[in-house]
């Protein structure tokens, strides 16, 4: 399994303020989260949106020209660019911060599926005790956060699920084993949605898809993220040794509540990109992607059938099933993991086709649906009436007391990998063998030398020279190990850097 | 020029590679229980909802 990560964006807003200035009130949430005054340590250098993995930079991308839009507005507010991003790098590896009008938390890296879902769930956390935080200071319970994907008037914010490939495996075959695969990853991984959207046009209530983001996909490949967004981004950085690794950075998934969802949404893509590294992902080219996409999301029966280019007619689920039997030949016995996964995925897609209702609590499409389903038994009301667009918006209200989900989860109806200890565990630490935990414990024990943090470079000062660690190329978990061992004994990051350069040449 | 920051909390020495349990052992996947909801609980909160919640609710687009 590759090294992974998710990004999410949390919708915000306040009950008290009818027009709210979502930067603002990002930038404070973050800072909320804080215990002392903000200073940047984000280093932005090395990031360019615009380098396309299909080999060119992109002169300019949809979003350059909104983005200009807003930096006009942003350069009238009494605060710097850092001052409005408010970068923070968290003990445990994750970066939390203001991603321009979202507040976003990015996981550290994780190479485990019970890793990855105790940082998610370990954001969710920490944007709401950033949310505590300031309601104190507002002096109320104003602030509500969701972590879903859409506002239900044509706005969408993402949640990307992020893999670490080998630049070995050519982008063509990335493209063609991957598109199929994500067209139908929705019946697993949807969060579901009432009515359906376009980008920035009229919201049409009525009806139940499978995926907030289906609607909000309008073409097969691109480098954009906010306008003309792809089925398969193509934004080539890597944060890493650009000659050895691609990071592939997935645009089109759903932010999950249901843990099963997001362990199976990355660890099935996980396992189709070792087939495509392996050169055994199954030969599925469909006629019309996008299309098809928004097809098989308006379906919940799950009966839609799209055309491939040879002309035959496949449904979600049978496209599935192809990428399910191809893993299954090809990877069973691979790993614990993988084996979990194969028999995770194969049962799920069993249960979809003969009873959903057992994946109640594992998949967030179907929980939403039967949540919905019985309110509107209980209270007579039709797929169109406003209320159903406010209840699945709180479903993704990720205050325990407020959110439908998280009163399922209390109740017992919702399937578990991690647990409230493992959670406030990932609070505190990263994964003991990635990066992102040592990235965490860098900032545990040496947060006052660190100047910058990139995702693959922590800048430290100190001395005549200032140092930094490089883990462009630090994947090997006993290597992560060890420069970890080195990074907690040290007594400065002077000690640590010269240590662990000195192992490093000999090979201790 | 000062550096940054606390962030959260400072802990304490920490076990550096903290074990996660493997899916079988303490703590591993625990399936939904099935059964009957507890309507009443949860319909409750449903009906908490403001209709009007979605109407009111606007973000700008994001990624």
């Amino acid at each position: 399994m590759a090294l992974f990560g998710i990004e999410t964006e949390y919708g915000i807003t306040r009950d008290d303020v009818p027009e709210m200035d979502p930067v603002v009130e990002s930038m404070e949430l973050v800072r909320a989260y804080l215990t002392a005054s903000f200073e940047r340590r984000w280093d932005y250098a090395g990031e360019d949106p615009h380098e396309d993995a299909r080999g060119f930079r992109a002169s300019g991308l949809q979003q350059d020209k909104e983005e200009d839009e807003f930096s006009k507005v942003d350069a009238r507010r009494p605060f710097s660019f850092h001052e409005m991003k408010s970068d923070l790098v968290l003990p445990n590896g994750a970066r939390f911060y203001n991603d321009h009008t979202h507040p976003e938390y990015s996981t550290p890296e994780c190479r485990t599926l019970r890793d990855l879902l105790a940082q998610d769930r370990a954001g969710e956390r920490i944007v709401l005790r950033a949310a505590h935080r300031r309601n104190q200071m507002l002096g109320g319970a104003r602030v509500r956060l969701y972590k879903n994907n859409t506002d239900f008037h044509g706005h969408s914010y993402g949640c990307h699920d992020n893999y670490l490939v080998p630049r070995a495996v050519p982008f063509s075959s990335l493209v063609a084993g991957l598109v199929p695969f994500l067209v139908s990853r929705q019946v697993i991984a949807g969060a579901g949605k009432v009515g359906t959207e376009a980008q920035e046009s009229r919201y049409v209530p009525g009806g139940y898809q499978l995926s907030q983001r289906a609607d909000f996909m309008e073409t097969e490949l691109g480098v954009d993220t906010m306008h003309d967004r792809p089925i398969l981004n193509t934004r080539d950085e890597p944060h890493a040794d650009r000659r050895k690794y691609r990071r592939l950075h997935l645009i089109i998934g759903d932010a999950n509540m249901c843990e099963y969802a997001t362990a199976l949404k990355v660890g099935t893509t996980g396992l189709v990109l070792d087939l495509i590294e392996r050169g055994a992902a199954p030969c599925v080219e469909l006629d019309q992607p996008v299309i098809a996409l928004k097809q098989l999301s308006r379906d919940p029966d799950l009966k839609a059938v799209v055309r491939t280019k040879e002309g035959r007619t496949l449904s979600a689920l049978a496209i599935q099933e192809r990428y399910y039997e191809a893993a299954s030949r090809e990877l069973t016995g691979s790993g614990e993991e993988s084996d979990w996964l194969l028999k995770e995925w194969g049962e799920t897609l069993h249960l979809l086709a003969r009873d959903r209702s057992q994946l109640i609590g594992k998949l967030d499409w179907v929980t939403k649906q039967w949540l919905l389903e019985t309110f509107i038994q209980e209270e007579r009301l039709g797929w169109d009436d406003p209320w159903l667009a406010s209840l699945d918006l709180e479903y993704h209200n990720v205050n325990p007391e407020q959110g439908l989900y998280l009163g399922l989860e209390a109740e017992g109806k919702a399937w578990r990998m991690t647990t409230d200890e493992l959670i406030e565990e990932a609070i505190r630490n990263g994964p003991g063998d990635t990066r992102g935990g040592l990235r965490g414990v860098c900032v545990q024990r040496f947060s006052h030398q660190i100047t910058s943090v990139q995702w693959e470079r922590i800048q430290f000062a100190g001395g005549i020279r200032a140092h930094h660690l490089d883990m462009g190329d630090l994947f090997d978990p006993q290597e992560v190990r060890r420069c970890m061992n080195v990074f907690q004994r040290a007594h400065s990051p002077a000690d640590a850097l010269a240590t662990w350069s000195h192992r490093k040449d000999t090979g201790t | 020029m000062k550096h940054i920051v606390t962030l959260e909390r400072r802990e304490g020495p920490v076990d550096p590679m903290p074990k996660a349990p493997r899916p079988q052992e303490e703590g591993g996947p625990r399936r939904p229980d099935t059964g009957s909801p507890d309507k009443d609980s949860l319909m409750k909160r449903m009906r908490k909802v403001d209709p009007k919640q979605a109407e009111r609710y606007r973000q700008r687009t994001g990624e």
